[in-house]
């Protein structure tokens, strides 16, 4: 099953992110970045499932929670960057 | 033991503190250090209580809410971020040692201190007005005194930094809890507050509102952007190296919920209403000097009080070994006694919470009558 990883400055600003998507009723989960997209080091990042996308960036926009990077994932160890 | 000294600690918390903390102990690890569950749960818990307290205090976003282990940690960090050596700095006549000794500490700051009248709120805002003229480097005030609950013009201090363009560091030790605190319409740089007061969290918590980005006083591991060997640019976690007192975090959240639940305006009603019965109860008594404000505004739930001929700390002893816990001496404020003229004297100080009774004060006033007719 194809997901997205939205990755995060900070824990909090992780857990802002998801909190703002789950109150518009997207299903998000937060978990530690894949050491191979977490750029500095460790992060956090926010999962939400291949078809929430769209509705997704649009929340965040409006909360003026703008994503770092946004990798799409099958959860076989690949990982290719969305552009934004 | 009936417990009068809320201002140094609240003793009487809400249930859900204690057993809060003792589940964290059993089930929550750290927050941002690890994937598993203990972490999540840890990681959930901390930013609860990041939301509840920017609830509380009006801050825009919870990522401004920091943790320290108590207000003085803040307040290191504010000063240390905007004083340097050679600022010049304006203070009340009525800060702590928290703010005294890092100024202190700290060389060739010129401190100037507004002096004003106890319980005079004019008059302190005109000591300000007088001081900010020449537009200092930075001004540091407590909102209430911890000494004799005295409640500073923080509003008009801070609207007076704010037309004058100085950074304002607000010590809200005694009034976050216990008054109305609005970080957004104070406009603070920085506003810096103990856990285990009026928040009714455990010993070891405290918080500092940022309203600007501030300098670390620790670095350390963050979970964060561990290749980078500079603190993280972001809060909290510039300001959050090591591991967090999640315990302490885990309490400190159902105390600020049990905040914004009961309201912090009832709260002051309370705690004013139970002081000023004692105040009065108290000035009623031969040989005792009383230090109430006429202005019912202008003071907290904190009362200080001085017998004739009988030292503060012996005075607190006896009323210790008749039941009641009330701090004596100089409360680490010796500023605070200059300007009050009780630096020879200290005084005695009794402090309340919201879980103190009509009852309790009764007791305590009748306790005084003993000792202040020589029983």
């Amino acid at each position: 099953m194809l997901y997205y990883l939205i990755i995060c400055r900070s824990l909090t600003y992780a857990q802002r992110t998801a909190a703002a998507l789950e109150r518009a009723g997207i299903t998000a989960r937060i978990l530690r970045s894949p050491k191979s997209i977490a750029g500095e080091g460790c992060s956090h990042s926010v999962k939400i499932s291949q078809r929430s996308l769209p509705d997704a960036l649009l929340v965040l926009q409006r909360a003026e929670l703008s994503p770092k990077r946004i990798f799409i994932t099958a959860g076989d160890g690949s990982y290719q960057e969305v552009e934004l | 033991m009936i417990y009068l000294d809320s201002a140094a600690t609240t003793l009487q918390k809400p249930s859900a503190v204690a057993l809060a903390s003792a589940r964290a102990i059993r089930q929550l690890a750290s927050p941002g250090r690890g994937g598993h569950r203990p972490a999540m749960a840890a990681s959930e818990t901390a930013f609860a209580c990041r939301e509840e307290a920017a609830r509380l205090f009006h801050v825009p976003s919870p990522e401004q809410v920091v943790f320290t282990f108590n207000a003085t940690h803040g307040l290191n960090i504010a000063i240390k971020t905007l004083v340097r050596p050679g600022s010049r700095v304006v203070i009340s006549g009525y800060e702590h040692n928290a703010v005294t000794r890092p100024l202190h500490a700290m060389e060739g700051v010129e401190v100037r201190v507004a002096v004003s009248p106890l319980f005079d709120q004019r008059a302190a805002l005109e000591a300000f007005r007088r001081e900010l003229a020449d537009r200092p480097d930075a001004v540091i005030c407590t909102h209430v005194s911890n000494v004799f609950g005295f409640v500073l013009p923080i509003e008009n201090i801070a609207a007076l930094c704010r037309e004058r363009g100085v950074p304002l560091i607000v010590d809200a030790s005694q009034s976050a809890g216990c008054l109305p605190l609005d970080f957004q319409t104070l406009g603070a740089d920085f506003i810096a507050m103990p856990g285990h007061k009026g928040l009714y969290g455990p010993q070891g918590t405290g918080l500092l509102l940022c309203g600007r980005e501030p300098a670390p006083l620790l670095e350390g591991g963050t979970g964060s952007e561990s290749l980078n060997q500079d603190m993280p640019a972001f809060l909290p976690d510039r300001l959050e190296a090591g591991t967090h007192n999640i315990a302490g975090i885990a309490g400190l959240l159902e105390g600020l919920r049990y905040l914004n639940r009961r309201g912090v305006d009832g709260i002051a009603a309370h705690e004013r209403r139970l002081i000023r019965q004692m105040g009065v109860g108290l000035s009623a008594l031969p040989g005792l000097r009383v230090f109430l404000s006429r202005e019912e505004s202008a003071q907290t739930g904190v009362l200080s009080f001085v017998m004739e001929n009988k030292d503060c700390e012996v005075l607190g002893e006896t009323l210790g070994d008749r039941g009641f816990a009330l701090r004596a001496g100089l409360h680490c404020a010796p500023l605070a006694h200059k300007t009050a003229g009780t630096l020879d004297t200290g005084t005695v100080r009794a402090s309340v919470s919201c879980f103190n009774t009509d009852q309790e004060i009764f007791q305590f006033l009748r306790a005084m009558r003993g000792l202040a007719s020589g029983q």
